[in-house]
Formats: C-alpha cells, structure tokens, sequence
C-alpha cells in the first residue's frame, strides 16, 4: 500500500520556470525510467528500442553502404529515403487517428481531408500559387517573389490549428450520430474536401449587398487537377540545410523529430484527465455523462486534436514533395491509416507507430520489390503494386475476424473486444438464475406474506452472489406486473 | 423546357437502376443494421458478369435477331442474379456472420476491407480500363410513334423500365406476402424473439444477402446494357448513390429506398446536366451528410419490420 | 465487508459548497413522464430536506428510477418542475420542456450510482474514481499535453484524494485492479466512491444493498449513515430491502404507478393500508 507523502514544499513550481524544470526533471531521469520500463515490460521495451535504433540509424547506413550493396551486389527490399520519410508521416498520421478511433472510440473515414487541408495549408503558405501578392518573412526565399512565402516552422502551427478547427466544424453537427452513420459523414467529408481542391481552379463570382461588392473572375484558388507546385521545402538556415525530395536523408530526422513531439503529445493526452474520460466514453458513454464528462465536448476534442495530427503530415508531405494535388488524397488513404492503426494495435500509440511502419514499408517498398523480382521471372503475372488494396483489404476482413485489437493490443481494448461474446453468454446465464430463485422465494411468500414488511431474519432462496439476484420483496414485487 | 423534361428522363433510368441496388442496401440494414460496404462493388461485378456473358459467351451484338436478344437477355440476367447471389452469400458467410456478436463497427470495417478485395479482383480480371460493349438496342426514339421529337425515350431506357419494375413489384410481393418475407420482417424486429419463435435467424439473413445480391446482379445487367459500359471502380458512384437513396427514403424501408433512388437519380440528372459532372459525388454526399445529420430517420422513416 | 474506520469529521476535499436551495435541496412540483401512451410518472410532488436520507420505494415498474432519471437530467419531464439547490433543472422554452444535460446536473453536485452496475470495467478502480472527479478539475487539453505544473499538480491532489476515497470504502489496496475484477460487494463500494469524487451534495443510490446478505446489508446501512454525517451528504434511496429502508430513512416516499400514494416517516408509510395493498393486492390490507 503506497501513499503519496505530500512535502511541505511544493515540487511542481509555477509557470514557465516550473514548466522548464520539469522538463529539465524528465529529461535527466530518463536513464532511470528506461531502466524501470526494462525491468516491467521487458519485451516491450527491448522490442520498441530495437525499432528505434533500426529505424534512427538506417537512413545514414542505407546510404552509406546498404543502397549500393542492393543496386550491386544483391538486390535487396530496402526502403528508400522518401519512404521511410513517409513512414514517419504516416505514424504521426496513425497517431492523430489513433486518438480519435482508438481513444475515444470514434471512427473515422474520412481522416484523409484533413491531411489535404494541411497539405493545402502549406501550399497557400509557401508557394508562388497567390501570384499577384509576395510576402516573404523569413523564408528561403528572396524578397519581392511573387506569392506567399512563410518558414516551415510557422506553417506547421498554422496548419495544426487550420486542421484541427476543420476537425471540430466537422465534429460538431454529427458527433451526435451513432457510430456506423457518423462513419459515413466522415467517409462524406473525406470525399467532398478533395473535390473542392479539385475543382477550384477557375472561380468566378459575383456579390454585391448594398454597398459591398465582391467580385472575381476566373480565380485559381486551388490549382485545379493540377495542383499547387513548386512548395518551398523546409529550411533550416543555421546549417543551410534543404528537407527536400531530394535531400537524402535528412528530411526524415525533420519527419523523426515531429513524430517525436506527436508521440509525447499523444502520451501525455493518455494520461490525463481528457485520455481517461475518452476512456470512460468508449466503455460506457452514458455512464460517463452521468459522472460529469461533457461527452459531446470530450468527443469533439478527440476529433480536432486528431485531425490537427493529420495536418501536421500534410503540411510535412506538401514541403517534402514541393507539389500537392487532390490526387494525392483518396479515400483508399483514409483506408490505409486505418489498417495500421487496426493492424498495430488500437489504442496503443507503439502498435500504431508499428503498423505504419509495417503498412508504408509493404506499400512502397515490399510489393513494389516483389512486383519487380515477379517481373524478370514472369512478365505477364500482374504487378502486386498496383494490387497492394487487394492485399490490404484481405488483411482488414482477417484482422476483424482473427485479431481485431491488433498486434499489440492496447489491454483495454483487447478486453472490450472480448467481452462482448462473454457478456452475451453471463446474461443470459443471470436470467436462468433469477427464475430459479424466484419460483423458491415466491412459495415462501405465498406461506407468510408478513416477512415482505418485517423481516427478521434471511429470506429462504436468496441468492447473494449474483449481481442480479434479488430479495424476495423484488421478486413478489415483479411478479406484480 | 424540352431539355428539362430529358434530363428528368434520364434521370429516371438512373434512380431505377439505383433503386435495384438500393433495396439491397435497406434490407440488409434492416435485417442486420449493417452498412454493406461492398455491395456497390457487387453490383459492378454484376455488370462485369454480365459483359462477359453478352461479349465472349453467347457473343450478342447489334445484329441478332430481335427475339434471340430477348431470349438471350432473360438468361444473362438469370445467370448473372444467380451469380451474385451466391457471391452474396459466401461474404455473408465468411466475413459478417463470424462478426455477429462483435462491437457494431467490426462488420462495418469488414465489410470495407471486402469492397477493396472485390474492386481489386475485378480490376486484376478485367483489368483499369473500362470495358464497353456494342449498343444492342436499336436507336430509334421510342417518342416518335406519337410524333414527339424533341424529347426522346430510347429502347435502352425502356429496358430499364421493364426489367426493374417488375422486380420491384417481386419483391414487395415477396416480404408482404410469403413465410420468409414475414421471418425476414420478424428478424428485422428483434432477432433473439424471432429465433424463439421458430424462425432459423442465419438463414433469414442468409435469405436477405441473397435477395439483396440478386438484385444487384439485375442492376448490373440492366447497366451494360444501359450504359454500355463498366469499369472496376463502378460501384463507388451507383453504391454511394445507392445508400444515399436507402438513407434519404429512410434506412429499413422498402418503399423509402425505391422513391429516394428516384429522387437521386434525378438529383445526379439534373447535376450532371446543369452544373458539372465534377461536382455530382460531391453534391450526393453533401445530401447523404444533410440526410444524416438533420433527419437520420429518413423522410418515409419506418423499419423494415413496419411495413405492412 | 468490513468499511474503514469512522473518522468522525468530514473528510477534505470532499465536502460541496452549500447553493442557494435554503432548507430544501430538491424541490420538484407536478412532475409528469409519458412515453407516448404510457405515463411513468404522474404529477408527483417531492422535495429533499437537506442533510436527510430518504427512500424511494414501490413495486417494481412504479416509476422510480424514472424519476431518478428526471433529476439527473437523463430524462426531460414531460411537465413539471425540478429544482436543485436554487438551481432549476427543467426548465421550459418556447413552449417545449427542457432540461439540463446530465453533465451539468453532475455539475450541479448530484452524484448517482446505478441499478445494475456500470463501471468502466477496463479501467481500473483507482481511475473509475479520478474520472468521477473530472467534473471540477480545472487543466484543459493542452495543460494535459504539456504537462504543465498545475496540471502535474491537480492530477497529483486527485489522485491523493481519490485513495482517500477508496481508503473510505475500503478498497484502497485493491485500486490497480480492474474493475470488473472485482468482486460484486466491492463493485457496488466503488461505484459508490466513484458517485462521491463527484463532490456530491445529494447522492442518488439505485437498490445499493440489492445482491447482499444480511451481514452486508448492514455496513452498508451504516455506512451511509456514516456519508451523510461525515460528507454532510443528502441521500435519495431507491430500495427495495425493507430493513434498510425502514433503519435509515428520514421519510419515506412511495409510488405505485408513478403517483405518490404514501410519504412521512417510515413507521407511518409502513402502517398505511394503501401501501400495503399496493405491494401485496388488496387482499392482503384487510388481513
């Protein structure tokens, strides 16, 4: 039995100096809570620090040796720079949904218009799209460029805040619904927001109300099929030190380190106030209003703060890439980051992180190698590549079928998902209880009505175990009616 | 205002065709509250079936006299609603009914996973592009015996008439009237009461997805011959416009699902015709999330337990 | 199922400031519930003294937990009016009833457990019990992602005095358990603790003592004895085990057929040949 021994001083400090040593604190005691974490979950930790290591130290090695070896010696599987960049989009992605479906139970289809709205956002913001204007602040870029040119590092604040409010406009008229219709108005949404993208490349309208008019002709708002190019990539100046396509390695350690901040954010949400009613909503919404939790406001935060995630990667993907388009944001997208939130775990931020890992790795490198191996030895087999949904479909019917929590299941939820089948057979096997008792406890009242009134002593037939069991005044009762 | 009266025809070729594919939408969520994801893909595997059929098997053309067509069309449409039905079925089989007793969304997520497997398969079949056959109808404006000419009613869209309302008028015959239809509506009701009246509950619903499947299969062959052309990513647009139907006429209802598909149909028509094909899907969904939003019950709003 | 040691003084932190409502807590006045045809509750008349323990009691189908629902804002009354401490619960506008959320009602200081148990059972008991304080914590979201001091500093006081509330029901050593873990006595202990980190001033409990045995019964008589004194709670009962209603209650309320038949002290509503009949048939009030 601990208990927590409060000190006369308070260990928590005030404001930003408070806020600062206890980062400080967290970060001096991380060889101590690395240790601890070894010693209580031994497989889990040594497993996540091995695909830590792979992961922080294979971009340097593929290219210092590992791609060489594989263009020369023997072909190998191995992922290329882009892709493991887009592991790291997509994990921050899987973790933004990770917190809408697998924390509060929410699912949604249409995760993938956020990811354009963020992608967009950079686009607007960092691009020469906006021709006839040129603001440039602290951009790479020089003065007087046509278009709007704002850094990296203020455009990804913008696009979280951009997304995440597109989350809560969505969130708010139908987080009412139950979960299959509000599955189908996120679908919506993901649908809709691309098309507008699309097609808002020639705008024309006229407006005028008194004395305001508003008129333009033949606007390009959003590029149209084409898409907004080129997008300013991310900078850092200190190093001049480009995080392009074509950077190499270094646009995935920009991509590690924001997956890094969304991992903490996501951890630190868990474990809160808001993570344990999330929880609490999952489990038994009415329960959970019914103790306080404004479970339409919790629902709509876990809705935002996920599609701020989202923005988060579209943002990085738009700078990455230098170009966005609606092509790039389909609803087979939404699908993907589902199968690896499902596949990884639901409700566990590592197994999300595993399953994008996984996903991207198969999708951009696994079945395109395998397509290309198939090609030498049989030409006209069909390339895997462009099948990878057959695959992934197959793998989503299987997973809810055989492993619907995951492959490394948050315990809740691999509870819950139990729990129905057993919850159906406990019932009925309470009703056949409650019968029993009650044809025993009815003859005892039959013989002398006053111990409904006056009881002295216990009852004959009384079952006191089962949650469902009742005193014979119930039971007389019910037969009442 | 000739144009007007057009584009309402055709749009009501299109709302038949979708009514087809939209009872199957209702009855399964009637029976199962499932949203049948992959039944849109079933329906364009049954005009990939049925182009098979016409194209490589009995090879029908422009050509063929008049009452063969006839003759070989009933057989298309009976092997191919045949087909469907069991493909229906086996998904039933084995991915939904496993999932009977799991959390609500598990179908649900099934049943996406088995719409990408269906898409997948026929585009590894038929391959992206999209396959078309010859007319095999005569051109003629049926509207020209009365001597109207500005306004035409092709063979084709009287093919869609024929071939849909009577299968509409089966099957409301069939759930008012018959042993299963009534197992069918009782199961709709409560599942636990109806299997303790007797009622098998695995092979209602099996019934259902069978029904379902059948008239998908019929939709898909009335659409190859209608459209003359088919494509792996069909049942996306005819299975949003679909469950937007069943939705807006009220989920569970069997009527509601026949008269939104009407309404849809000209809604894509009128879309189509007016503003730009471009936005349609677009403006589908904005109706779909209005429905859902503001008056989830439907406008006919009843369950497919109320309909007598 | 032995409780932990009376303190004899209210515990910190969990006793609610005092409303506006004077004397009486609740105050409801021809309060009405129809579902379509049927009418659950027919203009009943009911008001908590505060600082009291009263039950609720009937034949099953009477109406009660409907009402309980009413209070709690879960169900709107068809008409009628619902006060709670000066605070009105159901109000009517435009011409249609409304009533608060049940969030708000929890707000108000209206905690409640439930007939047939509902924990988060995935959760354990230490955590059923923070997330019932949820509803006065002050950090917002990004207080939680950033884990700022006065977060670190809220989440520890809650978690100190949610021991205390399980240390209060006697379930201290078994707060990382699951609760579905536990076994039935100590579910319907926790839910109670998990009502209470609400910082009720008016506790509704549905049947508490139903599943237990004699012994049972007894502590948790006493034991919400023991609430209402230590907490200074007012506590609303629905109960069907006569012992325990006729040994705490200050007054007793019976409905049958969701009217109000019979209300006073307990030996008076046990003597009244209307509430006799009503739980036996009308043969039983002659004998």
């Amino acid at each position: 039995m601990t208990t927590l021994v409060v000190k006369d001083e308070d260990p928590y400090g005030h404001g930003i100096g408070g806020w600062l040593s206890h980062v400080g604190a967290v970060l001096f005691g991380i060889p101590d809570t690395y240790r601890r974490e070894l010693r209580l979950h031994r497989r889990r930790t040594i497993a996540l620090t091995i695909m830590t290591v792979i992961l922080v130290t294979y971009p340097i090695l593929n290219s210092m040796f590992l791609a060489s070896f594989s263009r020369t010696v023997f072909p190998l599987p191995l992922p290329d720079d882009t892709t493991v960049t887009f592991m790291m989009i997509f994990g921050i992605m899987a973790i933004g949904l990770n917190i809408v479906a697998g924390f509060a139970g929410l699912l949604d289809l249409g995760y993938v218009a956020f990811y354009a709205i963020g992608a967009y956002t950079a686009a607007f913001l960092a691009s020469p799209h906006w021709g006839s204007i040129s603001i440039v602040f602290l951009a790479n870029v020089p003065q007087g460029f046509p278009g709007i040119h704002l850094p990296f590092w203020i455009i990804v604040p913008i696009a979280i805040i951009i997304a995440g409010t597109f989350g809560a406009l969505l969130g708010a008229p139908t987080l009412r619904l139950r979960g299959d219709y509000l599955a189908i108005v996120t679908l919506g949404f993901g649908e809709i927001v691309p098309v507008v993208f699309r097609n808002l490349a020639d705008v024309t309208f006229n407006f005028s109300l008194g004395p305001l008019t508003i008129a333009v002709e033949h606007v390009n708002l959003t590029g149209g099929p084409l898409g907004i190019n080129p997008i300013d990539a991310p900078y850092l100046p200190f190093a001049n030190v480009i995080f392009n396509a074509s950077a190499g390695y270094a646009p995935v350690y920009l991509g590690m380190f924001l997956l890094v901040i969304a991992i903490l954010f996501a951890r630190n949400l868990e474990r809160s106030r808001i993570g344990r009613a999330w929880m609490a909503i999952r489990e038994d919404e009415l329960a959970a209003e019914m103790m306080g939790v404004n479970t339409l406001r919790t629902k709509l935060l876990a809705f935002a703060l996920g599609a701020s995630f989202a923005g988060i990667a579209g943002s990085l993907q738009a700078s990455y890439l230098g170009a966005t388009t609606s092509d790039f944001f389909q609803f087979s997208t939404s699908i993907l980051v589902l199968i690896m939130v499902i596949l990884g775990g639901i409700g566990n931020i590592w197994g999300v992180l595993l399953g994008a890992v996984a996903l991207t790795y198969v999708d951009k490198t696994f079945l395109p190698y395998v397509g290309q191996q198939l090609q030498q030895i049989a030409p006209s087999f069909p390339n895997p590549a462009q099948f990878n949904f057959l695959f992934f479909g197959l793998i989503l019917v299987a997973m809810m079928r055989f492993r619907p929590e995951g492959f490394l299941p948050n315990r809740q939820r691999a509870a819950e998902l139990a729990a129905h089948t057993q919850a159906d057979v406990e019932a009925k096997v309470d009703e056949i209880v409650a019968v029993d008792t009650q044809a025993e406890t009815e003859a005892a009242i039959e013989a002398d009505p006053s111990i409904i009134l006056d009881n002295t002593g216990p009852p004959p037939g009384q079952d006191e175990t089962g949650p469902d069991a009742r005193s014979p005044e119930t039971i007389d009762e019910e037969r009442k009616l | 205002m000739d144009q007007v009266i057009q584009t309402f025809i055709i749009g009501l070729s299109n709302g038949l065709i979708f009514a087809l594919v939209a009872l199957g939408y209702t009855l399964v969520y009637g029976i199962i509250e499932l949203i049948n994801f992959a039944h849109g893909d079933l329906f364009m595997l049954g005009s990939m079936i049925a182009l098979f059929l016409i194209a490589s098997v009995f090879g029908l053309s422009a050509s063929t006299p008049a009452l063969e067509l006839v003759g070989v069309i009933l057989l298309v449409i009976a092997i191919t609603m045949i087909a469907t039905a069991a493909i229906n079925v086996t998904i039933e089989r084995i991915a939904y009914r496993p999932l009977r007793h799991a959390p609500k969304l598990a179908p649900l997520i099934s049943a996406i996973g088995m719409s990408f497997v269906l898409q997948n398969i026929a585009n590894l079949i038929a391959g992206p592009a999209n396959k078309s056959i010859d007319n095999l109808f005569p051109t003629t404006n049926l509207l020209s015996v009365f001597g109207i000419e500005t306004i035409a009613v092709t063979f084709q869209q009287a093919f869609v008439a024929v071939v849909t309302i009577p299968l509409l008028i089966a099957l409301t015959w069939f759930v008012d009237k018959t042993k299963q239809g009534r197992a069918m509506r009782a199961t709709a009701q409560d599942p636990d009461t109806a299997g303790l009246m007797g009622v098998d509950v695995n092979r209602t619903i099996a019934l259902t997805f069978l029904i379902g499947g059948a008239l998908a299969g019929a939709a898909g062959v009335v659409q190859i011959l209608y459209n003359n052309v088919t494509v792996w990513n069909l049942g996306f647009r005819f299975g949003l416009n679909a469950f937007t139907s069943a939705v807006l006429g009220g989920i569970g209802n069997l009527s509601g699902a026949v008269v939104g598909a009407l309404v849809l149909g000209q809604i894509n028509a009128f879309s189509d015709r007016y503003l730009s094909a471009n936005w349609t899907n677009a403006i589908v969904f904005a109706v779909l999330i209005a429905v859902l939003v503001f008056k989830p019950t439907g406008l006919l709003g009843q369950q497919l337990a109320d309909r007598a | 199922m032995s409780l932990g040691e009376p303190t004899g003084q209210p515990a910190a932190n969990t006793v609610a400031p005092r409303g506006s409502g004077g004397d009486t807590l609740v105050h409801s006045r021809g309060v009405t519930k129809r579902f379509g045809g049927l009418v659950a509750v027919n203009n009943v008349d009911f008001d908590i003294p505060r600082g009291s323990i009263v039950s609720l009691i009937g034949p099953n189908g009477a109406g009660k937990t409907t009402f309980f629902n009413m209070i709690t804002g879960f169900y709107t009354p068809t008409s009628g009016e619902i006060e709670f401490d000066g605070h009105p619960i159901v109000m009517k506008r435009r011409n249609k009833m409304r009533s608060l959320r049940p969030h708000e009602v929890a707000g108000l200081g209206i905690g409640r457990t439930f007939q047939n148990i509902r924990l988060f059972g995935t959760m354990t008991a230490l955590d059923n019990v923070r997330l019932g304080a949820n509803v006065h914590l002050k950090s917002r979201w990004w207080d939680a992602a950033l884990r700022t001091p006065g977060m670190l500093r809220e989440e520890a006081e809650n978690r100190e005095s949610s021991m205390e509330l399980l240390r209060l029901v006697n379930l201290e050593d078994r707060a990382h358990a699951w609760a579905r873990s536990l076994p039935y006595g100590d579910q319907r202990r926790l839910e109670i603790a998990r009502a209470l980190a609400t910082r009720p001033k008016l506790l509704l409990l549905d049947e508490p003592t139903a599943g237990m045995n004699a012994s049972e019964t007894r502590d948790m008589t006493n034991f919400i004895r023991r609430l209402r004194a230590e907490l200074d709670l007012t506590v609303l009962l629905i109960e069907h085990d006569m012992r325990v209603v006729m040994g705490i209650s200050d007054r007793v309320t019976v409905l049958d057929y969701g009217t109000v038949i019979a209300e006073g002290t307990p030996t008076e509503v046990r003597r009244n040949p209307k509430v006799i009949e009503a739980y036996l048939g009308r043969g039983a009030a002659d004998t």
